[in-house]
């Protein structure tokens, strides 16, 4: 027999802490849909997505019913493009990009990813036409989301990756320069990239990966800052051991639900299971932030000094959660501090608590990166490539991911406002202490060699 | 070897199940299943035992009596009987909850849903003390669905009546509940 305390616990995470499942993502494997014919390659891979991702969304509905918690999103994540658009060119590769919108739009998901090279240690066949090709790819297509891997800590930073893409991302928001450079907003370069992210914009199939899969992404920050402010009403004497173990527990039960739909999903839609990603995403509501759980824990904000620790403890808290709950964890797996995406993060770089310094220094002890960072309309190719860069050595070195997710808004400046909508929702703009102050470096080209795996300090 | 149901009723204090098992050891009955609970200040207890051939329902009623109604407690005896008609039909497990505020008619509203679809409770725990502690104003059912009925019907019927008996309804497989709660 189930207690009434068990149940009424489950209840109060659905009905007031906003347990859900916050992405079902389905893993589509296009390698069998290569050709050198471009329209044959674009009907095999409508035709794949079509069949595998038909019943998707149905599905994840059902089963989020049946169990009254539901499935936020419901994604796709393909095969880098890059590899299976090896013999095209930009423009044929901006047309593969309009197929998956399309077939994406078909089965009523709002984001498909893996429109993504991965050149770490150098460019393939495909590589440099789809990285030219993804400011018009993400200009033209709403639901496509792209990302390229320019480092790893077994390659070292691929540095001419890295100012191509500082060049990439101001296409890309000169593309979109009425809507604040959203294409921007579906870009994600990274250190270290998983094979099997569930989140957007950086979901891609791994090419070790399975023909289908399904990946999932567990409940937002709501849950754990909910059972952080009960846990204080109860007993205001608590310290960080009490702290982490409470996260640590909530993490277990937030995992536990989202791998129980998770396999659900997969065992109904014929596919096998891949992972629980832990990561804690914000969406833009109140409740839904990584942000305010640093003022449940006593910083005024997050970006005072202590965030950096508070973040470190709370990553490590909810990974040994996660780690224990299930024995499929992957993907990012940490805290997501986008800045545009959480209202609270977002009100902090308002009230001047919060820098793209302290942004990055913080990186360093959470998943993933800059993310969502709307940056001055001028900021140069040459800086947002070297505030890159830095953000690979962080994960490089650190063996771990990073990634940028850099807004450079056409026509605005430090201290405007970019609105993204949605999901992706809205942001005061940082500034960048010396635009233009890194040209020459950047300009050096090759690639920063693969750091040594001893002297660790 | 004959089994009986055997039920027990009256004010909770020290040595109920004592008392009961006693009387069965005496005359070699076997327990096979006891379930008990307390309501408030009373005591409610089902055993199930098998019993040798020389005893019968009635005798063995009649030695509980005498046991226990000085210590006023309720028995009654009867024999087991073998499931009638066919088995249960295929089902899957969920979990009722309501939350609201107390009021004539709760209990009986929920349960006439269920029975119309044919949906059978296997545990039932309410309390209604009144305040705002949804703790204190809970219904929580263990049903048993029928996998060929509708459950969206079912699930949409609950929820109308909950909504005009005024209560916070959820119908969750139970799955849901070991999978949070149990390690």
């Amino acid at each position: 027999m189930i207690s009434p305390a068990e149940v009424l616990s489950t209840l109060e995470m659905l009905k007031n802490e906003h347990l859900d499942v916050r992405t079902v993502t389905l893993g589509v494997s296009l390698f069998d849909c290569m050709s050198d014919d471009l329209d044959r390659l674009r009907a095999k891979v409508r035709r794949k997505i079509e069949r595998l991702a038909g019943r998707l969304v149905p599905v994840c509905n059902e089963i989020g019913d049946k169990y009254e918690i539901p499935v936020v999103n419901k994604r796709i994540a393909v095969s880098p493009v890059a590899i299976v658009g090896a013999p095209f060119t930009a423009a044929d590769l901006v047309r593969i990009a309009r197929t998956l919108d399309e077939a994406a739009a078909a089965v009523g998901i709002d984001f498909i990813g893996g429109f993504s090279a991965l050149v770490e240690k150098g460019f393939a066949g495909g590589d440099r036409p789809l990285i030219e090709a993804i400011p018009e790819a993400l200009a033209v297509t709403r639901r496509v989301c792209a990302s390229v891997n320019v480092a790893s800590t077994r390659a070292g930073i691929n540095m001419d990756a890295v100012l191509l893409m500082g060049q990439v991302i101001k296409e890309a928001a000169h593309r979109t320069a009425t809507e604040d450079g959203i294409a921007c907003a579906k870009l994600c370069v990274f250190a270290n990239i998983p094979q099997d992210i569930p989140f957007m914009a950086g979901a891609y199939l791994g090419i070790g990966e399975a023909d289908a899969v399904i990946n999932i992404g567990v409940s937002g920050p709501g849950v754990v800052k909910k059972a952080i402010d009960r846990a204080f009403a109860a007993d205001a004497g608590l310290d960080f051991g009490d702290v982490s173990e409470l996260i640590k527990r909530t993490a277990f039960k937030v995992t536990r639900a989202g791998e129980l739909i998770g396999r659900e999903v997969a065992d109904r839609l014929g596919v096998p299971f891949g992972v629980v990603d832990l990561s804690l995403a914000p969406t833009p509501n109140i409740g839904d932030s990584v942000g305010e759980i640093f003022q449940s824990l006593g910083l005024k904000s997050i970006g005072v000094p202590g965030s950096t620790a508070l973040l470190a403890m709370l990553n490590d808290a909810v990974k040994k959660g996660g780690a224990f709950a299930s024995s499929s964890v992957g993907g990012l797996s940490g805290a997501f501090i986008p800045v545009s995406e959480d209202l609270n993060i977002s009100a902090a770089v308002e009230a001047g608590h919060l820098c793209l310094e302290k942004l990055e220094a913080m990186t360093s002890v959470c998943s993933v990166g800059l993310d969502m960072v709307a940056l001055p309309g001028a900021t140069t190719a040459e800086t947002l490539a070297a505030i890159i860069a830095d953000e690979m050595a962080i994960g490089v070195i650190n063996k771990k991911t990073t990634a940028a997710r850099l807004i450079p808004v056409p026509g605005k400046k430090a201290g405007d406002h970019a609105h993204f909508g949605g999901l992706l929702g809205e942001s005061v703009i940082l500034a960048v202490a010396d635009n233009d102050a890194s040209r020459a470096f950047m300009r050096l080209g090759g690639r920063i060699p693969a750091p040594t795996q001893s002297l660790v300090n | 070897m004959r089994k009986v149901v055997i039920s027990v009723l009256g004010q909770d204090r020290p040595g109920i199940v004592a008392a009961v098992s006693r009387v069965l050891l005496e005359h070699r009955c076997n327990i096979e299943d006891v379930s008990q609970t307390i309501l408030q200040s009373e005591f409610a207890g089902v055993f199930i035992a098998s019993i040798g051939s020389g005893l019968t329902p009635e005798a063995l009623r009649a030695h509980l009596e005498q046991a226990l109604a000085p210590i006023g407690l309720l028995v009654t005896v009867k024999p087991l009987e073998p499931r009638r008609g066919a088995q249960p039909p295929a089902s899957e497990p969920f979990v009722v909850t309501t939350i609201g505020p107390d009021r004539l008619g709760l209990v009986a509203g929920i349960t006439e849903i269920m029975a119309d679809f044919g949906v059978n409770i296997t545990t039932l725990k309410a309390a209604f003390r009144g305040g705002d502690d949804p703790r204190r104003n809970i219904m929580i059912y263990e049903v048993d669905i029928p996998s060929a009925i509708d459950r969206q019907a079912f699930r949409q019927a609950l929820r109308d009546r909950a909504a005009a008996l005024g209560l916070d309804l959820s119908l969750q497989h139970r799955q849901i509940f070991e999978a949070i709660q149990s390690i």
